[in-house]
């Protein structure tokens, strides 16, 4: 098959050679201190001009594209919430086959689906897997705010253990609210789908990380997966002034590891040498108020796990009773 | 030089959507439709057509995959069957909202339960509301040449409407017919290449696509959808007095009237049962029976002007229904409400009823239409019908 795509994104060293063109304005409607707002504009950026979103129903659908007032620089599509990956899929197929036969003259944009969790992980994973799958040149984008927070903030697979949400209230038959851990989506992508080549995760309060892999998926010919870590004031409840705050202390606490995989090479990006507690997360945000001692060292043991397992020296910050190990 | 292939209605619909040089198709495995994209899926592995065939992971993902091939400025192809045609059901209305004009072959089969592969029109009659024109081809060269006529029609400038292209399952789909397949130049002629306009997922002019709206800006919205299928009937008349100057075939554009000259009594139907219809009305009139058949191409948009006109000349028209409406106006099927309503600003009306017939694709026997006649007649007779619906096989008259 001829090459339609020849680009290589340089990559950026320092906030100063971050493009001053925006590509994602203001003008949109999403609340104070939006992490998933902030990340769009960053990987909108980062991309540049020859780019076509496709953005399934969410947060980043409702709260932004609004009639005859959206923020896209760049040409965008609503997709439904179930069918991010498909859509892309015929974008990029619509324009293989134009490219081939002379109707459309250019490089192959680059076609980036901005799904959110459940767009991604629950109703979207059929899609977002045919389209890892199937080999498309497309980046697809989990920017998780860690719940259904466009329709009042309902838990997805990706809500922590412990998250008040609204259809995981804590009560007394369920003190601690949610009671499943997360799927844990780039491992989705990376364990099944032989097409992929790169596959990273990343968070807002690391601007220039993430704009780099934005670039770096781009630069892959074939399918790639970012998954972006992306607080929600609203829907955590912590003040809408400690957004990157807050995505710092995920990744100081080991509630989100910032690394990249790249044809079956792990790196680690921001590994913390000492893990916080992860206490020290919950507590700004009260979504976890509820929480109890037991609820707090049963989420511990859990990250306590993960990390083990990409060695990071963990040491239990809190007891941990023997009816949870 | 058009050539004489013997073809079912699946490979019929391949060849069309060959000559169409389609950019972009998605496929799924249901029966009876797949033989169509088991065909079109040869021709690509082949080099005899140059198109993205991609495998979508269900119905709802091909109709996904030709929504954003269309709307960045592909000619796209694809189909179903039964549930799957229902399982898409949410990609409908997006896509013709968008007025994206995707094609959508479906070879018609009963929906679940019971798991029956046979044909009947309810899964295709669930989604006519959805914004898609909408007919039955009645053999494979019918079939053949609506995927043509609807392409035009579809991305005609002044519709931009997506198109849902039937025939029935097995009955169509299946059995072989002599089909005349015209060659490219011919079909370059009717069919000119697909121009996408302005309205284009291009970064060379960017723009966004299906925003959200505000309560009030809705109405005014569904009334531009509207009105495409209020300025749709005189594209098709357009379109098919081209295709039958073009490929020398004599297509009416909405509603075919076989043997109504001095007719009294009709049957009203679309798609396949049709080919059985006509020999009844032959053997009928060897019997005396002053007997017709009145034949739908488009029920979306459903021709109201010209049933109105055809019916009223007839005493008694028996609707056959080959799809369910459960607890529907008429208590049988979905084609008789309309037909009564395209009737009821008639200067004459005739009598109307409805035969639930050929369900979960049982055949529609010659005995079974004598003995619909046998129930229009004695209507006739009596200056009033009945009832609203009889079902066939299944009661006496």
């Amino acid at each position: 098959m001829a090459e339609v795509k020849t680009q290589m994104l340089p990559m950026l060293k320092k906030l100063r050679n971050i493009p001053r063109e925006e590509q994602y304005v203001p003008g949109h409607r999403t609340c104070a201190g939006c992490g998933p707002a902030l990340q769009y504009r960053l990987v909108a950026k980062a991309a540049g001009p020859n780019t076509i979103f496709v953005g399934p129903t969410g947060c980043m659908y409702v709260a932004n594209a609004s009639y005859l007032c959206t923020p896209y620089q760049v040409p965008w599509i609503h997709a439904q919430i179930t069918n991010g990956g498909a859509v892309a899929s015929g974008i990029e197929a619509a324009y293989r086959a134009r490219i081939r036969k002379g109707s459309w003259v250019g490089e192959l944009p680059n076609v980036i689906v901005m799904a959110g969790d459940g767009g991604s992980t629950d109703i979207g994973l059929q899609a977002m897997s045919a389209l890892m799958y199937r080999g498309h040149d497309a980046l697809f984008i989990c920017y998780d705010n860690e719940s259904y927070a466009n329709t009042g903030i309902q838990t997805s697979p990706t809500t922590p253990y412990g998250g008040n949400t609204t259809f995981t209230p804590p009560g007394k038959a369920i003190p601690e609210g949610k009671r499943l851990f997360p799927k844990d989506p780039p491992q989705l992508v990376i364990g099944g789908h032989p097409a992929v080549k790169y596959v990273a995760t990343a968070s807002v309060a690391y601007p220039i990380d993430l704009m780099n892999k934005v670039r770096k998926a781009l630069n892959v010919r074939g399918p790639t997966f970012l998954h972006i870590h992306a607080p929600c004031p609203k829907g955590w409840k912590f003040d809408e002034s400690k957004t990157v705050e807050m995505a710092r202390l995920a990744v100081a606490t080991g509630m989100w590891n910032i690394y990249e995989w790249e044809e079956g090479v792990y790196r680690y990006q921001y590994r913390p040498r000492e893990l916080k507690p992860v206490g020290e997360y919950l507590k700004p945000q009260k979504r976890f108020a509820h929480l109890q001692e037991e609820h707090i060292a049963r989420l511990q043991a859990f990250v306590d796990a993960k990390q083990r397992a990409i060695g990071v020296p963990v040491k239990v910050p809190v007891p941990v009773p023997k009816a949870v190990l | 030089m058009a050539k004489e292939m013997t073809l079912s209605g699946c490979a019929a619909t391949a060849q069309a959507v060959k000559l169409a040089k389609v950019d972009v198709i998605c496929s799924y495995p249901i029966r009876p439709y797949t033989a169509a994209m088991m065909e079109l899926a040869k021709m690509v592995a082949e080099g005899e057509l140059d198109a993205e065939f991609i495998h979508g992971e269900g119905e709802h993902a091909q109709l996904s995959v030709v929504y954003g091939a269309s709307a960045a400025g592909a000619r796209t192809f694809t189909g179903s069957s039964g549930v799957g045609v229902t399982y898409a059901m949410e990609v409908y209305s997006p896509i013709s909202g968008a007025r994206l004009p995707v094609q959508m072959m479906i070879a018609d089969r009963a929906l679940d339960p019971p798991g029956d592969f046979g044909s009947e029109h309810t899964d295709a009659m669930s989604c006519r509301d959805q914004g898609w024109l909408m007919g039955w081809a009645e053999s494979p060269q019918e079939a053949f040449d609506n995927h043509l006529i609807n392409y035009r029609i579809g991305e005609d400038r002044r519709v931009m409407l997506p198109q849902f292209v039937c025939q029935d399952g097995y009955f169509v789909s299946h059995i072989p017919g002599k089909v005349l397949v015209p060659d490219q130049a011919q079909v370059d002629e009717f069919l000119p290449a697909y121009d996408p306009g302005s309205h284009v997922l291009d970064p060379k002019k960017p723009m966004s696509h299906g925003p959200q709206i505000r309560p009030d800006q809705g109405t005014i919205m569904d009334l531009q959808r509207a009105q495409a299928f209020l300025d749709l009937p005189a594209v098709v008349k357009q379109a098919v007095g081209d295709f039958n100057r073009i490929f020398e075939r004599n297509y009416a554009p909405f509603v075919e009237e076989f043997m109504t000259d001095g007719a009294e009594i009709v049957f009203f139907l679309m798609g396949g049962h049709a080919a059985t219809a006509r020999h009844a009305v032959r053997h009928l009139r060897e019997q005396g029976v002053k007997a017709g058949m009145v034949k739908l191409r488009f029920v979306r948009p459903f021709p109201t002007k010209e049933v109105g006109e055809v019916l009223s000349k007839f005493k008694a028209v028996g609707v056959v229904e080959t799809s369910t409406s459960y607890g529907g106006s008429m208590r049988g099927g979905n084609l008789l409400p309309e037909v009564r309503a395209a009737l009821y600003d008639a200067p004459t009306r005739p009598l109307t009823t409805s035969f639930m017939a050929g369900l979960g694709g049982d055949v529609v026997s010659l005995k079974d239409f004598y003995w619909m006649a046998g129930i229009l007649t004695a209507a006739v007779q009596a200056g009033k019908v009945g009832k609203t619906v009889y079902w066939t096989g299944l009661e006496k008259a």
